[in-house]
């Protein structure tokens, strides 16, 4: 059954376009799964590093939410190691996610549902979908979520296997956001206000947070120099 | 009645090493102790491959120096060698008539009070690791039944390294790609620092930082975290500016 299921998603994978493999996987869960979007975030020592590929805007927002503020779906996935589902966010059983939850509904997601990626007790991240409808995860579904973070995970590490050693492989940087300009704001605004790297990555946390904009937008503006954070 | 259920909670235990983390020195000793405790043997080992290629010993019933002795003549020939390379069972049931076919081996092993041996492949599809090594003191062909449990022992012992194998692997990559995600956090922080200070642009910063980093032959995730810690030479900064 399960190879079954395995099979029938591999196959959607290898028909189609040239696209590479993780933003094609993503493409295919709203087919397979009855849901409007797909991200796959990856995340180490508890933190989110980026994501591998995203499906449209409010997925892509969705994830930007949880680089910004730390929480979210993907992130309980991952760090719980266990499967997160909130079949309505408007009216949530389990109270959580205080920042993330409104920002994530006035973008159109209604319910959202988190995969960890793992292979064994390796963990990696994890994958998230969305519809705009409120509801769960029909069995089916569930499992075939499972397999396709199965998929992805195997993917993820088997790329990494071609890579030169000490770097990112090719394949994972293309078509992922690892939000780097963060990092370079986080260095201007160290020698700006004088702190560390570390004291300015919180500066700009708490700057977005404050004014309610995406992190890695208040990043840009400090690097183009539109910002100046006094 | 009893030995049955010893066997059946050797296999359980055997099983539960698939889902939990353990060492493989430790399982293919228990695997060992298992076989000359259940199956009516006096000895038992298990040689595994190694990545050059050939076989060593891993685990054994007994640190008898004789037992050892024999594993150790088997790196050139002998039950386990033959189990490996072919990926089936060999056996000898009586080492004493002599067949010409291990001449080293057998005579050590008659010396050791040996007369005939038993080797299973350790073997998963078409990937053969090693071998399980079964002694036994008596002429008599091993009875079916308790080769049929040796093969599941060695058939669970193989898919637990396998598993293992693959589990450290996953281990090492995610590890691998972190470390890389870090190091290049450092570069791109790096780009900020210099740019600001140089008062260049991000790209002409990495180019700068990447030159000096040569020039010096140092590593560039290091010339990036001094650049931010503040410990980078002020020589170096002068180059890297101007």
């Amino acid at each position: 059954m399960a190879q079954d299921r395995l099979h029938r998603i591999l196959a959607e994978l290898s028909a189609g376009d040239g696209a590479w493999p993780v933003a094609r996987l993503c493409a295919v869960c709203p087919r397979i799964l009855g849901v409007n979007g797909a991200g796959i975030m990856l995340m180490s020592g508890d933190i989110p590093r980026g994501s591998l590929g995203t499906t449209d805007e409010v997925s892509q927002l969705i994830e930007d939410l949880q680089y910004t503020l730390g929480e979210g779906p993907c992130v309980d996935a991952y760090q719980q190691d266990e499967v997160v589902a909130e079949p309505d966010l408007a009216e949530p059983v389990t109270r959580r996610w205080l920042a993330f939850t409104p920002p994530a509904l006035r973008a159109g997601a209604r319910a959202v549902f988190a995969f960890p990626l793992r292979i064994g007790t390796v963990r990696l991240g994890a994958v998230d979908f969305y519809r705009d409808r409120s509801g769960p995860l029909s069995g089916e579904q569930h499992a075939d979520a499972l397999a396709v973070a199965g998929v992805a995970a195997r993917w993820v590490l088997e790329a990494q296997a071609g890579a030169p050693p000490g770097t990112v492989a090719e394949e994972l940087e293309a078509g992922a956001d690892f939000h780097f300009v963060v990092h370079n704001a986080a260095g201007i605004l160290s020698v700006q206000q004088g702190i560390s790297v570390t004291d300015a990555l919180i500066r700009l946390r708490a700057y977005a947070f404050t004014r309610d904009r995406p992190l890695t937008e208040v990043a840009q503006d400090v690097v183009d120099r539109k910002l100046r954070l006094g | 009645m009893s030995r049955e259920a010893d066997v059946v909670r050797s296999l359980v235990e055997m099983a539960d090493t698939l889902v939990d983390d353990y060492d493989v020195v430790d399982l293919l000793t228990g695997l060992a102790d298992r076989c000359v405790s259940l199956l009516g043997v006096s000895a038992a080992g298990v040689m595994l491959a190694s990545p050059a290629g050939g076989l060593g010993l891993v685990a054994s019933s007994s640190e008898a120096m004789r037992l050892l002795e024999l594993f150790e003549l088997q790196t050139q020939e002998g039950p386990c060698l033959d189990a490996f390379r072919t990926g089936e069972r060999v056996e000898h049931e009586n080492l004493a008539a002599g067949s010409g076919r291990w001449p080293s081996f057998s005579a050590a092993a008659l010396q050791a009070g040996f007369r005939s041996v038993l080797a299973l492949p350790l073997r998963l599809r078409e990937v053969t690791l090693g071998a399980l090594n079964l002694f036994s003191t008596t002429g008599t062909p091993m009875d079916e039944a308790n080769i049929i449990v040796a093969r599941a022992f060695a058939d669970l012992a193989a898919l637990s390294i396998i598993q293992h194998q693959a589990a450290a692997e996953a281990q090492h990559l995610n590890e691998q790609l972190s470390a890389a995600l870090t190091s290049r956090v450092v570069i791109e922080q790096a780009k900020g620092v210099i740019s600001e200070r140089a008062g260049i642009q991000l790209d002409e910063a990495f180019s700068r930082l990447r030159a000096h980093a040569r020039n010096h032959n140092l590593h560039l995730t290091a010339v990036a975290q001094a650049a931010i810690d503040g410990t980078l030479d002020p020589r170096a900064w002068a180059a890297i500016r101007s």
